[in-house]
């Protein structure tokens, strides 16, 4: 057998076996659109833009989706249950070694999980891809005072600033969360290289994305593989006004780093208008995993 | 001159901390939910020590005047080295700290990497292998000619390195200057 076909017989089996365990855990499998009306609103992630319908004088900008997520959720407030998908994403300004334009995601979502449940879940989606290594779980604040020695969650933008400069870096950052993310890049990723599964969880509060806070913390999970994110995962907020709300602050902050920015999305915040059930959800990169498992 | 890090590549030379250093490695993190990275591995040029950094995208740092030029080493006074570059006879001198274990393998006449930091020479790089003299040694054990022992010699620099039993005074050796070890007969 060639090298090319091995490969792919390889990933066949790799997306057979995510299928097989969904099916078996009576998870439905779903497709929604990528050509959305709205681009994200995600600080740090950019749509693409396409122009359609021009030749036929029905001129529109689309987006490619950056990941499934509001449209599944708008599948979850309408009553879906457990859903999950596997489908291209694309996002625009990404570049690197683990980083392109466009990847494979694994998205799903399941009813009535906390984020510990679903993180369990995602152990038993490993061991059924043959990834079977020993489980790591920390906190995103016991992580920094076993690695750094740092009370991350009381330290404020200018303790932080203060850390970054120590370490000889720019504190050059307009929010704690940016300071946090640098610190977590600069010392605890390069420790974490080691572990071969590890889940960080309970993000400080300005971290939460659309993950529910309690607390200082979010109940916001990531995965990593061998120092390697290969999931993002969050206990889901539910009702329309926090999910406005969350919309609201990121393009403030689109906003004041000069980014492009758009209105937040009536229309979602309309099919989702009766709250989402409880539930929690992942995104898994698909390649990233791929690249870890020998099937 | 600055550089912004999407022009980082391996062995670019950048200003850090006041000292010339040169990017040994440089990954790019994207957070899924954080703005871009640059993780970068430096050599500090002048102290030899590794640096980890890390920038947000965009960030950018002024570049070293770092040039390497092929040298000939002419002689040593004992407080310094000198050299010459061949084609303008331009002469420089180093310290004993600068010459750092380049001073264990260069001999009179040999070419050598010196560099320089706007204009003044910081380090000195030995060819991979030079040849020296075996000045002292045991004498070997009679019929080891398959050089399964060793034993220490000392080469004409005074560099002691591990030689096979058979390798007497008076020969010439070739030896990796990366590792300081023997490497056959010259």
């Amino acid at each position: 057998m060639s090298e090319v076909k091995k490969n792919l017989v390889r990933y066949q089996d790799l997306i057979i076996k995510i299928r097989e365990f969904f099916y078996s855990h009576k998870v439905t499998e779903v497709k929604t659109p990528s050509l959305l009306l709205s681009p994200t609103t995600d600080v740090y992630i950019d749509s693409i833009e396409v122009k359609v319908n021009q030749a036929i004088s029905r001129s529109a900008e689309l987006y490619l989706h950056t990941s499934p997520e509001l449209e599944m959720k708008r599948l979850l407030s309408k009553g879906s249950g457990d859903i999950f998908q596997i489908c291209q994403v694309y996002r625009d300004n990404e570049y690197g070694k683990n980083n392109s334009n466009e990847f494979t995601m694994l998205e799903f979502y399941r009813i009535d999980f906390d984020m510990h449940h679903l993180m369990e879940n995602i152990v038993d989606l490993l061991a059924a891809l043959g990834k079977t290594e020993a489980i790591t779980k920390i906190s995103y604040a016991q992580a920094f005072f076993e690695y750094g020695n740092i009370d991350i969650l009381n330290t404020d933008l200018k303790g932080l600033k203060k850390i970054a400069n120590s370490l000889g870096l720019s504190s050059n950052y307009d929010w704690a969360e940016d300071l946090q993310t640098l610190l977590f890049v600069h010392l605890i990723e390069p420790k974490i290289r080691q572990i071969p599964i590890c889940f960080i969880y309970d993000y400080p509060k300005e971290q939460a994305a659309l993950a529910k806070i309690e607390g200082s913390v979010a109940h916001r999970f990531e995965l990593y593989l061998n120092g390697v994110e290969v999931a993002n995962g969050y206990q889901e907020i539910q009702t329309a006004n926090e999910y406005r709300d969350r919309f609201t602050t990121e393009i403030y902050k689109r906003e004041k780093i000069s980014k492009k920015i758009s209105l937040v999305d009536e229309e979602f915040l309309k099919d989702i208008k009766d709250g989402l059930p409880n539930c929690s959800g992942v995104a898994i990169g698909i390649e990233r995993l791929f690249s870890t498992i020998s099937l | 001159m600055n550089y912004s890090t999407s022009q980082f590549k391996n062995g670019m030379k950048l200003m850090l901390d006041g000292n010339p250093c040169s990017i040994v490695n440089n990954e790019i993190v994207k957070p899924g939910k954080g703005q871009a990275f640059n993780r970068v591995k430096f050599k500090d040029l002048i102290t030899g020590k590794t640096l980890e950094k890390t920038y947000k995208s965009g960030e950018s740092l002024e570049g070293a005047d770092v040039m390497e030029l092929e040298m000939q080493y002419l002689y040593s006074d004992g407080e310094k080295w000198h050299f010459m570059e061949p084609e303008s006879f331009e002469q420089f001198d180093l310290s004993e700290e600068s010459m750092g274990s380049a001073i264990n393998y260069l001999v009179e006449q040999d070419n050598c990497i010196v560099t320089l930091w706007n204009n003044n020479p910081i380090t000195v790089v030995p060819p991979i292998q030079v040849i020296l003299e075996v000045i002292d040694t045991d004498p070997g054990l009679k019929g080891d000619t398959a050089g399964t022992g060793g034993k220490p010699a000392t080469l004409n620099t005074g560099v002691v390195v591990q030689v096979p039993l058979f390798v007497g005074i008076g020969d010439k050796v070739k030896v990796d200057t990366r590792t300081n070890e023997y490497s056959g007969r010259a």
